[in-house]
């Protein structure tokens, strides 16, 4: 496993100069997507706070970086706009999980989602609804240019860097054994002097925030934003990466969000139109055989 | 000397019924107090609502002349009240070691200095002492969720002391545990309590282990305290014969 975390970043970085424009565009989005399950699984495979919310927190982050950068703000700007944002409103969000758990909490946070999404679609002096916001900038930095698909890639694939390294220390630090205590017994774990309250407000907020990232470089990558980008179909399909690559692993969000960017894309060669059958056949199968996904399943395999 | 942990007029009510019933006792510094009463007489309750685990319907709790009655258990923690619960509590995927750093970890320094300081929060000597206290050495890297009952019940009573608490309050500490680890369990409760002048609240079934182990003993009965004195007035009162077997 650890030769394979190695061997990911090399990958990485060899991968486009062996493709073409669109599989570039397509690793492009599993490095934001990736981004973005990350958040979520600080908040729901660490902290065990479940959130039907992710999207709609990559909506907030696209929609800054899309407002802001459209008018000739730099997307640095809009990178501190959107954590700020998805920070507070996380923080926010995180209120109810203190008194609902469980499904009722995936309500409270579906009706979030919901909330966001009619906010993008109606409010249309600030979003411009459902005609979208087109031809957003890739930036400039410090002279280098990304708007070509390999430059803008590699800085993609810069923030993930970034964002991992932050999250790897985050999980490994004091906060993160308070996040799992939260998770696994919050109520011994207040009697251990952690404050549940605040963490679990920190745990959404943390993770609204990285997804708040995704949502600033989905913007430019794709360069038109429209609602229904963000409505509770990616949330559902975030929370599909969490599940499936492994709920509470470092890794999880990484191979989750390949399964779902990367895998229907290379099941569609060949599969007459039937990918999407077959690609919902092998995830529920998977789901059925080990909930604690692919990582779950590798963990198991190689204990034997 | 004022006494460490004060209860007066405790009262808990569960829809029309009073499970804890105008409870009043004092607790000195260094004492271990056992709490016994027969299933159902409102002692975890009792625990629970000096704790802050639920809130009281009549009556106050002060810890050192100071009222806590409100106060949430992370907050209780932070002002050296320690406790386990009834039923085993550890965190089965984190490691013996991590669950004893976890145990101690919030009293460190700030929390932002916790984010950015030390992995074991300065805390690894503390918890490899206790591993060696508690007798877990061999199992300090083990998750705590691969131990046997008997360990992990170890591991939940030595959590309780990570903080260096001055009350800790032991919920049906030797429920499940078997006469060898037991022996071992009252030995390291002693030696804590005579070490750091800690002091205890028991609740137990295992009369043995109560009477070998507390200083004065309380006996609840239907919400009320029935009886108090020493293990052996305890053992010799009619009202507490009375109490567990019925009449």
């Amino acid at each position: 496993m650890k030769k394979l975390a190695l061997l990911l970043p090399v990958a990485l970085i060899a991968a486009p100069f062996f493709l073409k424009p669109y599989g570039i565009y397509l690793l492009s989005l599993w490095v934001v997507m990736t981004i973005a399950a990350i958040g979520l699984n600080l908040t729901l495979g660490y902290a065990g706070q479940i959130s039907l919310a992710q999207g709609s927190f990559v909506g907030i982050g696209a929609y800054a970086a899309a407002l802001l950068t459209s008018t000739g703000w730099p997307l640095w700007l809009a990178f501190l706009l959107a954590i700020a944002l998805s920070l507070a409103i996380g923080w926010v969000l995180g209120y109810p999980a203190l008194r609902v758990q469980h499904h009722y909490l995936a309500f409270v946070t579906l009706a979030f989602a919901t909330l966001v999404f009619l906010v993008l679609r109606n409010e249309e002096w600030l979003t411009k609804g459902v005609y979208g916001i087109t031809g957003i900038p890739r930036p400039t930095l410090f002279g280098w240019s990304t708007k070509g698909p390999i430059a803008f890639y590699f800085f993609c694939l810069g923030v993930l860097a970034l964002v991992s390294a932050g999250t790897w220390w985050l999980v490994r630090s004091p906060w993160g054994r308070a996040f799992t205590a939260l998770r696994e017994n919050a109520t011994r774990a207040d009697s251990l002097g952690v404050d549940t309250r605040r963490y679990t407000l920190m745990a959404f907020a943390i993770g609204s925030a990285l997804g708040g990232i995704a949502g600033v470089l989905y913007a430019p990558l794709i360069q038109f934003i429209e609602p229904n980008a963000f409505n509770l179909n990616l949330s559902l399909n975030l929370l599909l990466m969490v599940m499936v690559g492994g709920s509470g692993y470092f890794l999880g969000p990484f191979l989750g969000a390949a399964v779902s960017v990367l895998l229907p894309e290379w099941m569609r060669f060949g599969s007459e139109g039937l990918y999407l059958i077959f690609y919902g056949a092998a995830v529920m199968v998977l789901m059925a055989l080990c909930p604690s996904g692919l990582l779950g399943l590798a963990e198991r395999v190689f204990r034997r | 000397m004022s006494p460490v942990l004060e209860v007066r007029g405790l009262a808990k009510d569960f829809g029309g019924i009073r499970a804890v019933d105008g409870v009043s006792f004092d607790v000195r510094e260094g004492e271990i107090l056992g709490l016994i009463g027969p299933n159902g007489s409102g002692k975890s309750t009792l625990f629970n609502c000096i704790l802050g685990q639920l809130a009281p319907s009549a009556g106050e709790v002060r810890i050192d002349g100071r009222a806590i009655t409100g106060k949430r258990p992370c907050q209780l923690n932070r002002l050296g009240v320690g406790r386990t619960f009834q039923l085993l509590q550890v965190f089965p995927q984190l490691t013996v070691r991590e669950n004893l750093i976890l145990a101690g970890q919030e009293h460190q320094a700030s929390m932002w200095s916790r984010l950015v300081g030390r992995r074991d929060a300065g805390l690894g000597p503390a918890a490899d002492r206790m591993i060696e206290f508690f007798r877990l050495a061999q199992l300090a890297e083990e998750k705590a969720g691969a131990l046997s009952y008997g360990q992990q019940k170890l591991l939940d009573v030595a959590m309780a002391f990570m903080a260096g608490p001055r009350l800790v309050l032991l919920d049906e500490p030797a429920g499940g545990v078997n006469p060898t680890m037991l022996a071992g369990l009252r030995e390291r409760l002693r030696e804590i309590n005579a070490a750091q002048r800690a002091t205890f609240v028991v609740i137990e079934h295992n009369m043995e282990f109560v009477m070998a182990l507390c200083t004065r003993i309380l006996v609840l009965a239907e919400g009320r305290i029935i009886a108090g004195g020493t293990p052996s007035e305890i053992r010799a009162n009619p009202a507490v014969v009375e109490a567990y077997l019925g009449g």
